[in-house]
């Protein structure tokens, strides 16, 4: 057999495992694990390449030196964060502004939390400070809400702050005014006089403005961000271009790129490397989205299951959605992020009945990697959802990880016996059974929600299941719900970090403009408008070509897409308008804009909540641009016949609980089942990775690209939803 | 005020109840049942639950995971950051005869004053006339019906199946101007509803989903900010009707009879789990924490009527009952009347205050609803502020008495929970969430009659636990999800420069555990001519005392500076005020010039005239003390000390340790030293105690000829004449003649 030539790599660096995941030039991937090594990262990224490569029979350097591409994706950088072992940042702010990180926002104080615990008031903390209050000083003078100066900047006090700061040994400095994002003067006054200061003195710090860094508004936000850039995402790049060194000492002659929260990948000496910290959950969307592209579907509903969360995003006309005031680690940030909802629900959430109300719970708290009580060595001593699947014998116990652990199935059904059943006065199987109906239910609302919040109907969506547990529930929590067609890739465990590598290499810049569409507004100020669009979009396009530079890639293979941040005048939450054209031409180009938001915004609100009478804002906007780079390719595999599988692929049966009765399904091997297989439930399709239940009543098949096709199950009553 | 029950049994159009019955015979069905039987509707079996429990957590998760996804689309049709940023908004679903299923995050006191509301338009016979029809659109804000103030603007849909009322979708949201003779939306020192501004009573305000243009056209006539309320009620509307297709899709899904028997179990299910959880976590028992608060409007002699510019005292002798029965029971027996000022009470009012606290406390969960509110008694006697026997009170600013009441549930809760042993629970009540700054004139975004309402309040320091600091920066009774929102929101809003936003050192009570701290902002007006401008929160006295021997967190006081040499600062560069900090050492005081200072307790007022370059300081409260001060940590007041929270001079009057600030400005304690004052200072204490018997010796003359200050003897007058129950205890408390009187008016 011919040797391999991996061609794409992607590398998850988790806080425990990195992964790589390797794919050749006619898509077939391998997946390489090793332990991550947070003192470097090159370690444990070259244990895992070994590890993939060997099942290709190849050598380090044979496998690095066919790569095109690489991407990186990890989470050292936000773990930088919560241990807090940043840099030591000085950060000077407006005069007054002092204690922004002890006073926070209060929201800071519960944010990620469970309905249960944001009532719970006793529970809500804040956030220890990534800079102490003695390297924060407040120099006086004010740029009011127009940018206009207010107060001029009293240079004596940014001297004199700067002086403290370098006494005290900040290894950077960050600056954030009070709207600077309008006018950025005398920030930039600042950074002038930190460098004068610093020369004098002989030394070199790293200085980070707010206005040059995240132009938008929101102070809170917006000075978090630039903290983050400096405190957590510096330190990173040292580690990050210590991989780069490593694959080139190997061999590699391809540059490896970094996951950005924007859904595009970045060159790791990009100046905004803290938008790189929150990338890992976004690779299914991004590999969506490309799957998307490849197959001809345009809305894609994204569902992922996890250990600890269901993660839900829309792919919708091609395009993902993107917030913008996301929060990560407990932070608000001010940093364009590929929308996702989580629900706080996986396979391995804690199942209790509250004795109190005698109700079921299901988490906010999880098992994550210990899996549940059906593992006595994990210690754990609650149900997990995980225990139900195993009681249920939708997992089978001796093939979990491929072997890798053995399970105790009635360790499990002795628990929920116990725990659940009892308490709630039924047969433990139904007691099972109905931790997992509510369990799906909950994830099925979560996602009707969701379809419906954007004013869209299922039937226009394809449910697209992937992580470790999309497959095992996805017939459930699809079951009712009229979706055009219901895909999950055989590869569904590793589709996050196939996504990685499906990304874009792309830059994003936003601005904020706030200038007002008003219905008065006359031809002439229409005209003024058009000009500070324009104007602003070309500055930014300089930004993304300047970044682009450093990767020496040509202005002219770089393709982009102008959009503007647009809201009805006075209101807060903008949505973001693709502009039809790269450059408005007139005042009438503006109602091309006015239309887009429309669409948009009755889409999703309703007719009823239209209220163009009141004139429209553009917030600001926003400038992508992407190039080409090479991706992976589908899979491709001969149609085998629908039946041929029973004689390729069938290890056995195995007896599975299933609407209060027992049912044999057919145990399939996923390794050996050809595409055109259409196998019929009741059936457990099987790998070393993952397991898929098709239950009865319903069909899987699987096409060339390896991707299955669930038989859709709609519910004759839902015409409600459907209208 | 409160509309005549209309009978509606000669309808000209079929009942729209259920089994053919009206509105009406359902609620008074589902009262009588109550009464007769103990349980929500007469359900003594939980049917449903018991028999599939499954199915019935199905339902619950479809219905409350639709509400929460309502709020989190429709916040963002807002424009006012009062609810985008901080969230003022709530949603909650409800049977047809009011009764709250289930409902959202934030300002949960609506979830019982919405209720409230429906019951008011079954009770007037809507049912009739206006007449309730599917895409009907019904507003409210009206506190007399069902509202805490006027501010809190109420949105309901019906939600009709197949013709029969199967349930409300509603929605509230905090306005930024309710049209008052003063601007914003809480005005002060209005004395009767006739000056509250726009208030709307019940009234169907669209169909077909839409609103009607001539409400939309009197919105636009009657508020400063029309632009805000229309966006608002947009928001409210989209989330209603979010959450009514999603009911309707349940019904579908689950069938209607499935439906019908679900609410009703799950609002018992939750009266007897709210009982189950006092069962487990308190102490039956009868608890009693008075409150007051001060209303001195002499300050505004000249402003108002003589008669309402008097300085007054709130009296609000609160009594919680445990019973060994399970009774649950709040009497504000004692209260003292109503008055001539903006803070009156309705009992609407007062039981969203009362579900605001359980909310936090007894029921923290995800099961909540009204059920937890069927399991409580109440009583607000009439003619008290709680429930004034005037219905042309002005009530714009209830929370100002609301507050402070439920400091005593607060604090019986806490006694009762360590009672228990549930000391992780405790939590020393809730500061008064003030200041609360607002104002209005001519803005810098070209509209003349601009008005504002900043909410940075919302996040007060929470209180001292049981175990540990409160929190500083963090909430308000009212909304846990507490938030002060950016100063780039604030400043799109009020022509204010933010001069500073700083902790403020000792602003929550010391004690072994101290509460969280406030914060304080200095404005400076700006980019205007003239602004009028109002402070509110406690000036005079401590609404409540800490707990267990913690103190109260510090009362407020208003300094601003008028007429001021701002500008001259500025332009030679020399410091202006970043911040107060200490009164005593005040930064306002040394860092500015003006020709006139204002600088006094007199926390509320009347909108006060102040003109661009004026700096005006606004005081977020902290929270109250848990446990005796000399119990507390060394290294927590050293740390306080080295964090600028503490005072260096009080660290030895306050808590007995005795610290020193090196060359470099940081304390360090002298651990010998401290425990020897500690031990004198415990001496002192024995020293200077006296017997109750004593104590009560020496007071009882002052107390028998009333020596105290107007405001006070105005209100133990007023008690006196309202409550014989509080009379005899009072007298016999006392020992006082059984003919004793209080004495006439000053």
């Amino acid at each position: 057999m011919a040797k391999r030539a991996p061609r794409i790599l992607g590398i998850d660096a988790g806080g425990t495992m990195t992964d790589t995941f390797l794919i050749d030039e006619e898509g077939r991937f391998i997946v390489g694990k090793a332990q991550t090594t947070a003192y470097d990262e090159s370690v444990g990224f070259l244990a895992s390449m070994e590890d993939g490569l060997k099942y290709w029979d190849l050598k380090l350097e044979e496998g690095i030196g066919t790569l095109r591409t690489g991407i990186y994706s990890g989470t050292a950088m936000l773990n930088r964060m919560l241990e807090r072992k940043g840099r030591r940042v000085g950060l000077i702010v407006s005069g007054g502004m002092e204690d922004y990180l002890r006073t926070e926002r209060g929201i800071q104080t519960y944010l990620g939390y469970s309905y249960s615990d944001r009532l719970h008031l006793v529970t809500h903390h804040h956030n220890e400070p990534l800079v102490p209050r003695n390297r924060i000083f407040g120099v006086r003078g004010r740029i009011d809400v127009f940018g206009k100066e207010a107060i001029p900047l009293y240079e004596k006090e940014v001297y004199s702050a700067v002086e403290t700061l370098l006494d005290r040994d900040a290894e950077s400095i960050v600056v954030c005014l009070l709207f600077s994002y309008k006018n950025g003067a005398h920030e930039k006054r600042i950074g002038e006089i930190a460098r004068e200061v610093m020369a004098k003195r002989g030394k070199e710090l790293p200085i980070y403005l707010s206005s040059e860094l995240y132009p938008v508004r929101q102070d809170m936000p917006r000075l978090n961000s630039t903290l983050m850039e400096a405190y957590a995402a510096e330190p990173s790049r040292t580690s990050l271009t210590n991989v780069r060194k490593c694959v080139r000492d190997h061999g590699g002659r391809f540059d490896l790129r970094v996951m950005a929260s924007h859904g595009g990948t970045i060159s790791m000496d990009a100046r905004e490397l803290a938008r790189t910290m929150i990338s890992g959950p976004i690779g299914g969307v991004i590999g969506a989205r490309y799957l998307g592209a490849q197959i001809g579907v345009k809305h894609l509903a994204c569902s992922d299951i996890g250990g600890t969360s269901f993660d839900l995003a829309l792919v919708t006309e091609g395009e993902f959605e993107i917030t913008q005031t996301p929060d990560i680690a407990r932070f608000l940030l001010s940093m364009p992020l590929v929308r996702i909802d989580s629900v706080g629900a996986g396979t391995g959430s804690f199942v209790r009945v509250n004795p109190t109300s005698n109700r079921i719970e299901v988490g906010p708290d999880s098992a994550g990697a210990r899996i549940g009580m059906c593992w006595e060595k994990s210690g754990v001593n609650t149900v997990s959802i995980t225990d139900c699947n195993v009681v249920l014998g939708y997992i089978n116990p001796d093939f979990f990880l491929g072997g890798e652990i053995t399970l105790d199935r009635q360790r499990a059904i002795d628990a929920v016996e116990v725990q659940i059943a009892k308490p709630l006065g039924l047969d433990v199987y139904k007691a099972a059974q109905g931790v997992i109906e509510l369990f799906e239910d909950s994830l099925k609302s979560s996602l009707l929600g969701k379809i419906l919040g954007q004013g869209y109907t299922p039937a226009s969506y394809n449910l697209l299941s992937y992580g470790g547990g999309g497959p095992l529930h996805v017939a459930g929590y699809s079951d009712g719900l009229a979706f055009d067609d219901v895909l999950v890739p055989a590869w569904a465990p590793g589709f996050s970090a196939f996504g990685c590598a499906c990304g874009d290499y792309e830059y994003r810049f936003d601005k904020t403009l706030d200038l007002a569409l008003l219905p008065k507004t006359p031809a002439e100020d229409r005209q003024a408008l058009v000009a500070a669009i324009n104007g602003a979009w070309a500055q930014l396009r300089a930004e993304v070509e300047r970044e682009f530079a450093k990767s020496d890639v040509p202005v002219d293979r770089v393709g982009y897409r102008p959009a503007v941040r647009m809201l009805y005048y006075g209101q807060l939450n903008a949505l973001e308008v693709a502009s039809p054209k790269q450059q408005l031409e007139s005042a009438e180009d503006l109602n091309l804009l006015i239309k887009g938001f429309e669409e948009l915004y009755s889409r999703i609100y309703g007719l009823g909540a239209k209220t163009p009478q009141f004139g429209y804002t553009i917030a600001g906007v926003v400038m992508s641009g992407s190039t080409e780079v090479e991706k992976p390719i589908l899979p491709r595999e001969p149609l085998a016949g629908p039946d041929d599988w029973k004689d390729l692929a069938v290890k056995g049966s195995r007896p599975v609980y299933y609407r209060s009765a027992w049912h044999e399904a057919t145990l399939v091997d996923l390794e050996k089942l050809p595409a055109g297989s259409d196998i019929p439930g009741p059936a457990v399709v099987e790998s070393p990775s993952s397991t898929m239940f098709v239950p009865p009543g319903r069909r899987v098949r699987l096409d060339e690209h390896r991707i299955f096709h669930m038989s859709v199950r709609a519910a004759a009553q839902l015409k409600l939803a459907a209208a | 005020m409160v509309a005549e029950v209309s009978d509606v049994r000669n309808m000209t159009r079929p009942p729209m109840g259920w089994a053919g019955k009206t509105l009406q015979e359902m609620l008074a069905e589902s009262e009588r049942l109550l009464v007769d039987t103990g349980h929500y509707y007469g359900v003594n079996k939980l049917s449903l639950k018991e028999n599939d429990p499954i199915r019935y957590e199905k339902i619950w998760s479809r219905l409350r995971g639709g509400i929460v996804g309502a709020r989190e689309t429709a916040l963002n049709i807002s424009a006012s950051p009062i609810v985008r940023e901080i969230g003022e908004l709530c949603f909650g679903l409800y049977t047809p005869e009011g009764d709250s299923i289930t409902l959202s995050t934030g300002i949960m006191a609506h979830v019982h004053t919405m209720s409230e509301a429906i019951k008011h338009m079954v009770r007037a016979g809507y049912e009739e006339d206006p007449g309730i029809n599917p895409g009907d659109i019904f507003t409210n804000n009206d506190p007399q019906l069902g509202d805490v103030h006027n501010a809190d603007v109420q949105e309901f849909l019906p939600i009709i199946y197949e013709g029969e009322l199967v349930g409300w979708a509603a929605g509230v949201t905090h306005e930024t101007d309710v049209g008052a003779p003063q601007p914003a939306s809480m005005p002060i020192g209005t004395v009767s509803r006739y000056e509250d501004g726009f208030i709307v009573s019940c009234q169907k305000v669209g169909t077909n989903d839409r609103i009607h243009r001539d409400y939309e056209n009197r919105i636009t006539t009657a508020v400063r900010t029309p632009f805000y309320w229309i966006l608002d009620e947009r928001c409210r509307i989209a989330g209603c009707q979010i959450m009514r297709e999603n009911v309707l899709r349940v019904i579908e899904e689950e069938g209607l009879e499935t439906y019908k028997t679900f609410i009703r179990e799950v609002i018992e299910d939750t009266r007897q789990a709210f009982q189950k959880n006092l069962k487990l976590m308190t102490v039956p028992g009868i608890y009693r924490f008075p409150s007051f608060m001060d209303v001195p409007h002499s300050i505004d002699k000249g402003q108002m009527p003589e008669y309402a510019a008097v300085d007054s005292l709130m009296n609000c002798p609160m009594e919680l009952r445990i019973g060994t029965d399970l009774a649950f029971e709040i009497d504000l027996d004692g209260a003292n009347k109503w008055g001539y000022h903006s803070f009156n009470c309705t009992p609407s009012g007062i039981q969203g205050g009362l579900w605001v606290g359980l909310s936090q406390t007894l029921i923290p969960n995800d099961k909540v609803n009204d059920g937890a509110y069927l399991a409580t008694k109440f009583n607000t006697p009439y003619g008290t502020w709680a429930n004034p026997d005037n219905p042309a009170v002005s009530n714009t600013l209830s929370w100002m008495y609301l507050i402070p009441c439920f400091t005593g549930m607060f604090h019986g809760l806490s006694t009762a929970f360590t009672a228990r042993g549930y000391v992780e629970e405790v939590v020393a009540a809730y500061p008064f969430t003030g200041n609360i700054t607002q104002g209005g004139g001519p803005n810098h975004m070209g509209n003349p009659n601009g008005a504002w309402s900043n909410f940075e309040h919302s996040a007060c320091g929470t209180s001292a636990r049981y175990v540990m600091d409160g929190e500083t920066s963090c909430a308000a009774v009212w909304n846990p999800e507490g938030d002060m929102g950016d100063v780039e929101a604030w400043e799109l809003l009020e022509p204010l420069l933010y001069l500073g936003r700083n902790v403020r050192p000792m602003s929550g009570g010391a004690g072994k555990f101290r509460g969280g701290l406030g914060f304080e902002t200095v404005r400076l007006v700006y980019n205007t001519p003239h602004q009028v401008m109002f402070n509110a929160r406690d000036g005079h006295v401590f609404q409540c005392s800490g707990l267990f021997g913690g103190y109260p967190g510090a009362t407020g006081y208003r300094h601003s500076v008028k007429n001021t040499d701002m500008k001259e600062r500025i332009a030679k560069q020399l410091p202006y005020p970043t911040c107060d900090q200490d009164p005593e050492n005040s930064q306002i005081d040394a860092n500015v010039k003006g020709r006139t200072v204002v600088k006094d307790q007199y926390c509320y007022h009347r909108p006060d005239p102040h003109q661009e370059y004026d700096v005006y300081l606004s005081l977020i409260a902290g929270g109250h003390g848990v446990g005796d001060c000399l119990e507390r940590d060394v290294a927590l007041v050293v740390s306080d000390l080295n964090e600028g929270y503490l005072f260096g001079r009080f660290a030895e009057r306050l808590y007995g340790v005795v610290a020193q600030q090196g060359t470099d400005g940081t304390w360090t304690a002298d651990l010998a030293a401290t425990e020897a004052k500690r031990a004198e200072m415990r001496k002192a204490r024995l020293v200077r105690s006296q017997s109750v018997e004593e104590w009560m010796a020496a007071q009882r003359g002052r107390v028998e000829r009333m020596e105290f200050n107007s405001a006070v003897r105005k209100m133990y007058r007023e008690s006196h004449e309202l409550s014989p129950k509080w009379r005899r205890e009072f007298t016999a408390f006392w020992r006082l003649p059984a003919d004793w009187t209080p004495g006439s008016e000053d």
